[in-house]
């Protein structure tokens, strides 16, 4: 039995205004630790949001999503909410209701199956993973995949507890704001859609990176090894990537581009000399990275890239692309995809004005 | 179409004793149950959807699913046969919205043999007052039914968002390790429930085409005896078609639908070729419910 291919019918971002630049960020902390965090990661700034918060980021994005699909909010069958920063109140974290209810109420879908899928930075990879079994099955027709991450309050944090440039909350300095929700319905054209949605986590290295409330004081952390997450990262995920190409029937020279985690500057040419050491071969510049100007939006990062890039004309309709995650667990994704018209169309109402 | 089935069962509810057990104790204990009660070997499991809430130290990452894989040693490294683990949350009704993920899952032919854990804990050092409930656990492994027609029928969720506000947990980030507080406006929220229950069950017994007289056993989560006899009212039933699992221990919260199911067969109120209907009730507010015929 053939199942349909699964395409993104419609996608929005919602980046918050505020523009906070590294050396500011740097200059907060109480202990400045004594490196060129910039040189070192290559993110010049970030988004950070003012006055709304990880809910407000998701439904903000949610309704641009909206405002370009076809379909209204009371069509949509689910809503799967993929945040892992659920901080809607200073001081707080959210647990319950689950975040897919608040947003389903805010842009009033009043039929959908809502829940949480939480894992870490492959997320929204996850959530898509989810919705193409729904759908699949017959359970659903379509659905959304929303994500607001506010993670400044971890920048926040760090920027008191840090004691050194070896602190394991140093990447928390990397990251930056931004909500993105995409609409997933079953393709009418077998050519274009995902083709491969490939996650698989190898929990014996569950002790990379975590996130929990601050021992130290108040606030929430996140502790990470990064060199131990890149080492056992760099191990294992080209062969993963090269598997998804395969059982795509592609070749590295079918693609178009390829999104990265949008991790730092320096990780993502690392992870490219790794790719191109375990296939044998020197890759085409084909790796897009807007991480200098954005920072690492976790669950958002892959989105917000194919928003920033389609802007910029940089991607075509009808292309096919790679999205490569790793997040803490370690989860390894990767998601292979050909674009129908949706760089065209999302260009069109850029250009309406209707988008940021 | 072959349906999924619970293959096996691991159940670890409230303990009394000195040693209190916090949610990844109860969840590896029922998640090895679980294993060791299987005909399936450890590598089969491809899926494993954790569905707690209220874990141990308040972790927000990685996936809780990703320590409780680890600590049962379930394809732990990237070599070989290969596991994804991630968190489904969705209050007291996330254990029954995993199972329909990984029945949708083994639907699409995506994965063949699936983990649902649920397991729930307080670990304040102080805990919110408000916080009813006991640390317990529940684990299911889930496989395609060899035999056509038993297993899980339909699934139907209702939301009734405009309720949101009677049931609110949050982490204060205030104070080190943060503290949990958990606000429910019980008596409301037992109206609003029972309310969509109704609702819910009307539409499920309508999907299957079933009259009442077809379910053997009504399987609600545990909320209190008073909800379990005003649920049998409230949904049509008899009140000794509606198991009561209140009167063994408190609401378990996301586990207690499925720690219900497990007593009850664990009594023999289930025999071969009987269907029960299961009712989840969580946060949202949302209710849950599905038919599984054994």
């Amino acid at each position: 039995m053939t199942f349909p291919k699964i395409r993104i019918e419609s996608l929005g971002i919602h980046l918050p205004e505020k523009i906070l630049a590294t050396e500011a960020l740097m200059a907060s902390c109480r202990n400045r630790p004594g490196c060129d965090f910039e040189r070192i990661t290559g993110i010049r700034e970030r988004r950070v949001a003012d006055g709304e918060y990880a809910a407000d980021l998701a439904i903000g994005s949610a309704r641009r999503a909206l405002a370009m699909s076809r379909y209204r909010a009371e069509d949509l069958d689910a809503v799967i909410c993929t945040s892992i920063s659920k901080h809607n109140r200073p001081g707080e974290f959210d647990l319950e209701p689950a975040a897919a209810v608040v947003i389903r109420r805010a842009i009033g879908a009043k039929r959908a199956l809502v829940f949480d899928v939480v894992n870490a930075c492959a997320g929204m990879l996850n959530g898509i993973y989810v919705l193409q079994g729904l759908i699949r099955s017959g359970a659903i027709r379509c659905g959304m995949v929303v994500s607001g991450e506010q993670n400044m309050p971890l920048a926040e944090t760090a920027a008191r507890e840090i004691r050194h440039r070896l602190d394991p909350q140093m990447a928390s300095l990397t990251l930056g704001d931004c909500g993105a929700a995409v609409i997933v319905e079953a393709s009418p054209d077998p050519a274009v859609g995902f083709h491969q949605l490939d996650l698989v986590t190898g929990a014996k290295h569950d002790h990379f990176c975590f996130s929990r409330p601050s021992s130290r004081g108040p606030g929430g952390v996140l502790v990470t090894n990064p060199r131990g997450l890149q080492r056992k990262g760099a191990e294992h995920f080209p062969a993963y990537l090269k598997s998804a190409l395969d059982a795509t029937g592609w070749t590295v020279s079918d693609l178009h581009h390829v999104i990265p985690h949008q991790v730092s500057v320096r990780a993502i040419r690392q992870g490219i000399k790794t790719v191109e050491r375990f296939l044998g071969c020197v890759l085409p510049d084909y790796f897009l990275s807007c991480v200098d100007i954005y920072g690492n939006t976790t669950t958002t990062s892959h989105f917000l890239a194919l928003h920033e890039f389609i802007l910029r004309g940089a991607i075509r309709s009808g292309e096919n692309l790679l999205m490569v995650s790793g997040a803490s667990g370690i989860v390894i994704s990767h998601a292979t995809l050909t674009l129908d018209d949706l760089p065209d169309r999302y260009r069109a109402f850029a250009g309406k004005g209707e988008l940021p | 179409m072959r349906r999924c089935r619970i293959e096996s069962f691991g159940s670890s509810p409230p303990r009394k004793g000195f040693f209190k057990w916090g949610s990844m104790k109860h969840a590896v204990h029922a998640g090895q149950l679980c294993l060791d009660g299987s005909r399936h070997s450890r590598a089969d499991v491809e899926l494993l959807v954790n569905s707690g809430v209220h874990r141990d130290g308040h972790v927000c990452e990685p996936a809780v699913a990703a320590y409780i894989q680890h600590a049962l040693d379930i394809n732990v490294e990237f070599q070989g046969r290969r596991t994804l683990s991630f968190d489904l949350q969705n209050g007291g009704c996330g254990m029954l919205n995993a199972v329909h993920v990984v029945s949708a899952l083994m639907a699409s032919g995506e994965i063949r043999v699936g983990m649902v854990v649920s397991s729930e804990a307080n670990s304040d050092r102080r805990p919110d007052p408000g916080y009813p409930y006991p640390a317990s656990g529940a684990a299911l492994l889930l496989d395609i039914s060899p035999v056509p027609d038993r297993g899980f029928g339909h699934f139907v969720f209702r939301t009734r968002d405009e309720h949101a506000g009677l049931y609110t947990s949050v982490i204060s980030l205030g104070e080190k390790k943060g503290r949990l507080f958990m606000r429910r406006r019980v008596d409301e929220l037992e109206d609003a429930w029972l309310s969509c229950a109704t609702e819910v069950v009307e539409e499920l017994l309508d999907r299957e085409g079933l009259r009442r007289e077809a379910i053997d056993l009504v399987v609600p989560a545990g909320i209190s005896s008073g909800f379990a006899r005003r649920l049998g009212a409230a949904t049509g039933f008899p009140g000794d078609k509606v198991a009561d699992l209140s009167c063994r221990f408190p609401d378990t919260m996301s586990a207690s639908t499925f720690l219900a199911l497990h007593d009850a067969v664990s009594r023999g109120r289930i025999a071969p070729g009987g269907r029960v209907l299961l009712l989840a009730f969580g946060s949202g507010i949302t209710v849950g419910a599905a038919t599984y015929s054994f």
